[in-house]
């Protein structure tokens, strides 16, 4: 009982964070002219499922989602095999220049996505992977962040740990794969959700490499719900709804992961 | 980006420098069409199954050539997507391009002229609306054919001026008619505070060059940049002044309403009742009176123009229109030429009018069944097309052309604002405005010679 003005606060806090959510949801349910009443409404009168109907006659909605759901996943396993490779030969493996090597790696961030385009562009039309999922997933399968962020959690686990496996006769792949992968789950979790939902939003890339209908992903799809001349919001939240929805099933289900992962390394322990 | 200026079609000449004949820029007569183009669009919803319907309407008219039609994002993803495949040299033959993308198409020396194939086949345009044509040329030849074209007009509510004790069929029509019915048509509540405005524009500088353009005043030097590349715009004139002085006032006098640079929300607050009057284009003429549906009547009126009613004021199109691209091999030139042909035929065109809302260019499609029933359907719809049509043609009602088109509608969009908000006078807005433009134009030549 004593938790209640707690749980009164949280509950009004988090309403207000999902406000534009729940209005999302709730627009998506309400007729054009319902929308442009004033002053506008929160909750639909007769709720009707027709802009729902709406978004699948305009544009294929369920090879969208399927598409980018490939691409995402392709994405995110490609991720997570190359940044926690690169990560613990950052943080295992002692070589010559190791700082040097990651440092300079660490420094791709800084180059704006933006200037990649036009040579990435060109190089997967050279290799003739346009209008494919290779073309739309090989070019972020390799991640200065996510290689960051998995080398400060592997260097969380205590060099003992590394000395006593190598002393039982472990290799390099044994130790990594037996201890420092069932120990690093949050931080790998963490790698793949950013990963996933980066992929999944992605709008300019899909749209600059694919030209057959069939090919595209979700947020073109958005895109493609917004009328030039007179935006019908109840369909573009529609639109919003049903790419959203699977997204925030994965956050709810990642959240836990996501939420120890991310404050891995903040504090020492 | 490259840049390969035609010397038939380039800038820097004085009027008139290129031949009278572009025929030697289009490929040979005997070119047998290619089998295959692509088409990039940006159009849409409900305008893409329109352009789809098309489309397939040339593919099944004749047997020689297949044009595949492919959506590529709103008109500024378009235009970024085709500099990236301009440097890759992987282009379409046939692309649409904004209204605001004219010069920078022209300059970039990537595009055959539309006069080219016109001349060549001495095709005719007599039956065309001179208006939208004019739109598109630069030095009196047309440079891409115009393709989805609307105007901006006055919708009003009828129901709030029968209430304000008004002419429900007389809408204003001048700066001060629009802001004497303003000020009738501003309601407030008991608690004082204002529950329907007068008049209510987005800050949208397409509303600026249309006004500019009723009082008869150029928006830039060398004839809107028709004539010549422009050097410098002119938006402290007095005309522009004026339109400023005006807008404002009404802000301050508390019966037009300010819902910023938010074209969707000027019309959602009209929808919503919450404003009487405004100015937009004709293309969201059909999603008003479906969003509204009955719930109030909508009116349509010439777009407001100065008190004196400039004899050589009118109003500029807007839209968008189609470029071939030169980098594409001659058939492929040819095959997107015998596609626009089948566009512009006048049962296409009312087709297309009455899957879209968009004009007719030819004028015989007005004859045809779709636009018919379209016209009784939306008689306001009417006002437009006369309105476009009783518009003197000269420089000031071609609308400008600019190689920085869209940074100076983004820059009278901020001018606007700061004199609506009262950050700076009328004065140092637009001087600052001019400055800031002037400097990018200049920069804009530099690199395009």
């Amino acid at each position: 009982m004593r938790h209640l003005p707690n749980y009164v606060v949280l509950v009004i806090v988090a309403l207000l964070v999902a406000f534009p959510l729940l209005l999302a949801l709730s627009y998506s349910l309400m007729s054009e002219s319902e929308i442009a009443t004033f002053p506008p409404p929160v909750l639909p009168q007769a709720p009707s499922l027709d802009n729902y109907a709406t978004v699948f006659s305009t544009i294929p909605i369920g090879r969208y989602l399927l598409n980018s759901f490939v691409v995402a996943g392709a994405v995110v396993a490609g991720q997570i095999v190359t940044a926690s490779l690169a990560a613990y030969a950052f943080s295992f493996l002692t070589y010559p220049g190791r700082t040097l090597l990651f440092f300079a790696f660490l420094s791709t961030l800084m180059i704006p996505w933006e200037a990649t385009i036009i040579p990435n562009y060109i190089t997967i039309r050279s290799i003739g992977w346009l209008d494919t999922y290779q073309g739309l997933a090989v070019p972020f399968m390799a991640t200065a962040f996510g290689t960051f962020l998995l080398r400060q959690g592997f260097l969380q686990i205590p060099k003992e740990l590394h000395d006593a496996a190598r002393i039982d006769g472990a290799s390099s792949f044994r130790f990594f794969r037996s201890i420092v992968v069932p120990l690093s789950r949050p931080a790998l979790a963490t790698v793949a959700i950013y990963a996933f939902l980066s992929t999944y939003n992605q709008y300019f890339w899909p749209l600059l490499i694919t030209n057959q209908p069939l090919m595209r992903t979700t947020q073109v799809g958005i895109a493609q719900l917004r009328f030039e001349e007179t935006l019908r919001w109840g369909l573009v939240m529609a639109g919003v709804v049903m790419v959203a929805a699977p997204t925030l099933a994965l956050l709810i289900v990642g959240q836990r992961q996501l939420i120890r992962g991310l404050t891995s390394g903040a504090v020492k322990g | 980006m490259v840049v390969l200026v035609a010397a038939a079609c380039g800038g820097g000449g004085p009027v008139g420098a290129g031949p009278s004949d572009l025929s030697a820029q289009a490929p040979g007569k005997d070119v047998k069409p290619a089998a295959k183009i692509t088409w990039w669009h940006a159009m849409s919803g409900v305008n893409n199954d329109a352009v789809n319907r098309i489309v397939d309407g040339f593919n099944k008219s004749q047997t020689n050539i297949k044009v595949e039609a492919i959506f590529q994002g709103n008109y500024d993803d378009l235009l970024a997507k085709l500099n990236t495949a301009i440097a890759s040299n992987s282009a379409p033959a046939l692309v649409q391009v904004y209204d605001i993308g004219q010069a920078y198409m022209r300059d970039g020396g990537q595009i055959v002229p539309m006069q080219a194939f016109i001349d060549r086949d001495k095709f005719d345009t007599k039956d065309f609306e001179p208006a939208v044509l004019n739109y598109y040329k630069f030095q009196d030849k047309l440079q891409s054919m115009p393709f989805n074209s609307s105007s901006a007009i006055l919708y009003y509510n009828k129901d709030a001026f029968k209430e304000a004790g008004l002419d429900p069929e007389k809408p204003p029509a001048t700066f001060t008619e629009v802001a004497d019915a303003a000020k009738k048509l501003t309601k407030k509540d008991a608690g004082g505070q204002v529950s329907r405005y007068g008049f209510g524009p987005s800050i949208y500088g397409w509303l600026f060059e249309q006004l500019l353009a009723t009082s008869g005043a150029p928006y830039a030097d060398k004839g809107n940049g028709r004539d010549d590349r422009a050097t410098k715009v002119l938006w402290n004139s007095d005309a522009a002044k004026k339109i400023l002085s005006w807008w404002k006032a009404g802000v301050d006098g508390g019966y037009f309403y300010n819902p910023g640079i938010d074209n969707d929300g000027a019309a959602n607050a009209f929808n919503a009742q919450k404003t009487a009057m405004y100015i937009e284009s004709t293309a969201r003429l059909r999603g008003h009176i479906n969003t509204v549906a009955g719930k109030f009547q909508i009116g349509t009126g010439l777009y407001p123009r100065p008190d004196d009613k400039p004899k050589d004021g009118g109003n500029i199109i807007g839209g968008a229109s189609l470029y071939i691209m030169k980098s594409r091999p001659a058939d492929e030139q040819q095959a997107a030429w015998e596609f626009v042909k089948y566009v512009l035929s006048p049962a296409v065109q009312a087709q297309w009018q009455s899957d879209t809302g968009y004009y007719p260019i030819v004028k015989a499609a007005y004859n045809e069944g779709p636009s018919k029933e379209w016209a009784s359907k939306y008689p306001q719809f009417l006002t437009a097309v006369n309105e476009i049509r009783d518009s003197p043609q000269n420089r000031a009602t071609n609308g400008a052309v600019l190689g920085v088109m869209p940074q100076a509608r983004q820059r009278t969009q901020k001018m606007i604002e700061v004199v609506l908000l009262g950050q700076a006078t009328v004065d140092a807005a637009a001087d600052a405005a001019v400055n800031d433009i002037n400097a990018q134009i200049d920069k804009y030549n530099k690199a395009n010679p």
